[in-house]
């Protein structure tokens, strides 16, 4: 347990030092900004590219489209974004071989695994509560209407989807020797669950759902408590990756 | 007692048979040279004896304990200082310490002092800078503090004067010279007067076998051949001399390495007699063709000598 403690402080030593995490955090707080803003201005930014030409007439903005905007954002490039920047999170140490010696001081391999998706969990946790705080206040602030009555329950569900992709990446960069190859190893998942979900039956059961779902939960036109079946799958599956990966690991020469 | 057994090893990559019914015991408080060319099997015994990598068959264990694959508990009792020590370039070399003492369990005031300690040892006591901007003699020096951080009872060094410059080796073989009452020591290289130097045991490896183990005065007993040397004023002398020494009768059977002016003559003489009866005979060559040798002089067998002739 205590390893687990200063391997995590390692890990966040590096992502701080190596300005990881400050480029993942301005990215985020960037789409916390942008997403409301985009909102606001879309109106004009047609007006101003189409003029008088513009055939209908455009609805006024609401806080329903700053939401749709930040799910956009984060669910076409946060997510990936995040995903790459931990491509590497396992592999990059086995290729450089700087766990050779931290192992053979006695470091549980299990405590590497368990200790970097603990990382990157925070990380996520960090960033995109950032970008659903600064979205949020923008949101209030630009629209003040009572159209987005449920934003805390859409963005549970988003972070819980991060819970999940998590240990995709941390079994992906386990299981791959290059980060390339790690990076298409989690984004095959990805356009996996994508196919799976256009199957009706198994849109309740796919984690996926947790961050397609979002805007309707956030209107009030999904209830959230309709896809704990997915949330529920999302943890097995998640602690059962985990599980893999430190098996995996355990398998692997230094 | 013995720290290390190491019992029928084989290793296999693919259908390259890398070691082959590997065996050999390490004695507590000794500095065993483990020798072979490039490729001969040495890393990948040292990793199998780390528990990072798997055998296909056979047994090690340390302290009586066996070894296992992934996660041995074998590594409390050991220090490894890798040929190419990896570390986190973001690291100073105080905070890098600090984590391997952390996970090695050393309560904190201990793992403080100990921390200052190492980086005494290794010179790298006011370097400020971080692992990223360091040379690569640096990187060792800090490669030796972070295995004996712990304290190890056995510490295994993988060709680590391979890379270093004739400073850096002096002082690394001094470093390690010095740990001897302290830790048993296992120091892989292909650097054989590094071995001599230091080490009291030695291990020849060869194509994944372990061909020769024991200690180096009994090696150099049972291996060692008897050399005369001989250093001749002119190229004329020398032919002379080898001309008259392919007809004359010598009691052993010879060998002749001949560079420059310098003739080195060997023999395998199990008797001090039969030596001495060799010497005097090349010693009459020399006198009754008029020669003046610069130099007539019996040398030992160098550990060179002795792996050559081991291998062949």
């Amino acid at each position: 347990m205590k390893n687990i403690s200063f391997f995590c402080k390692k890990e966040l030593l590096e992502y701080w030092r190596t300005k990881k995490l400050l480029v993942l955090w301005i990215a985020f707080a960037a789409f916390g900004i942008m997403s409301p803003l985009f909102a606001k201005l879309m109106p004009q930014i047609l007006k101003a590219s189409f003029g008088e030409a513009l055939p209908i007439a455009l609805p006024t903005p609401t806080s329903i489209d700053a939401w749709t905007q930040f799910y956009k954002n984060i669910s076409q490039i946060g997510i990936y974004l995040l995903i790459i920047m931990f491509s590497g999170i396992v592999n990059r140490e086995i290729t450089k071989g700087t766990l050779t010696n931290l192992v053979t001081k006695g470091l549980n391999r299990a405590v590497v695994v368990i200790s970097k998706y603990l990382l990157m969990l925070m990380v996520w946790s960090l960033i995109i509560a950032t970008s659903f705080g600064i979205t949020l206040g923008y949101t209030v602030y630009y629209f003040p209407d009572q159209l987005s009555p449920h934003f805390f329950a859409g963005f549970l569900l988003l972070w819980l989807f991060g819970l999940f992709i998590c240990s995709v990446v941390v079994l992906s960069s386990t299981l791959f020797r290059s980060i390339y190859s790690s990076l298409f190893g989690t984004i095959g998942v990805m356009i996996l669950l994508y196919v799976l979900n256009l199957w009706e039956k198994t849109g309740q059961w796919n984690p996926i759902s947790l961050m397609s779902v979002n805007v309707a939960v956030v209107q009030g036109q999904a209830v959230w408590s309709d896809y704990v079946p997915a949330l529920a799958m999302s943890g097995l599956i998640a602690v059962l990756l985990l599980l893999l990966a430190v098996s995996v690991l355990k398998r692997k020469k230094l | 007692m013995s720290i290390l057994q190491v019992d029928n090893v084989r290793k296999t990559f693919g259908q390259k048979k890398v070691l082959q019914d590997l065996s050999f015991t390490v004695q507590e408080g000794n500095i065993f040279g483990f020798v072979g060319e490039n490729g001969a099997g040495k890393t990948t015994t040292m990793k199998l004896i780390l528990g990072l990598d798997q055998m296909n068959q056979g047994s090690i264990s340390i302290l009586g304990e066996k070894v296992t694959f992934g996660a041995t508990r074998t590594n409390r009792y050991t220090g490894y200082l890798p040929d190419v020590p990896q570390f986190y370039d973001y690291m100073t070399a105080r905070e890098y310490l600090i984590l391997c003492g952390e996970i090695t369990g050393l309560p904190k005031d201990e793992r403080i002092k100990r921390v200052d300690e190492m980086l005494g040892l290794v010179h790298l006591f006011g370097v400020k800078t971080r692992i990223g901007g360091y040379s690569r003699g640096m990187k060792q020096r800090l490669g030796i503090a972070q295995a004996l951080l712990n304290k190890p009872k056995l510490l295994i060094c993988d060709e680590p004067t391979s890379a270093l410059d004739p400073n850096g080796r002096k002082e690394f073989l001094d470093l390690l010279y010095s740990l001897r009452s302290e830790t048993t020591i296992i120091f892989s290289t292909h650097i054989l007067n590094d071995v001599e130097q230091i080490c009291d045991h030695v291990g020849i490896l060869n194509e994944g076998k372990m061909v020769v183990c024991s200690s180096i005065p009994e090696l150099k007993k049972q291996y060692g051949q008897q050399q005369v040397k001989i250093v001749f004023e002119q190229a004329h002398d020398k032919a002379l001399f080898l001309e008259r020494l392919e007809k004359s009768s010598l009691t052993n059977p010879y060998t002749i390495d001949p560079t420059g002016l310098a003739t080195v003559i060997s023999f395998k003489a199990t008797q001090r007699e039969q030596y001495k009866n060799d010497a005097q005979q090349l010693l009459k060559l020399v006198q009754q063709h008029n020669i003046l040798p610069l130099a007539f002089e019996q040398q030992e067998a160098s550990l060179e000598d002795i792996f050559l002739e081991v291998i062949r």
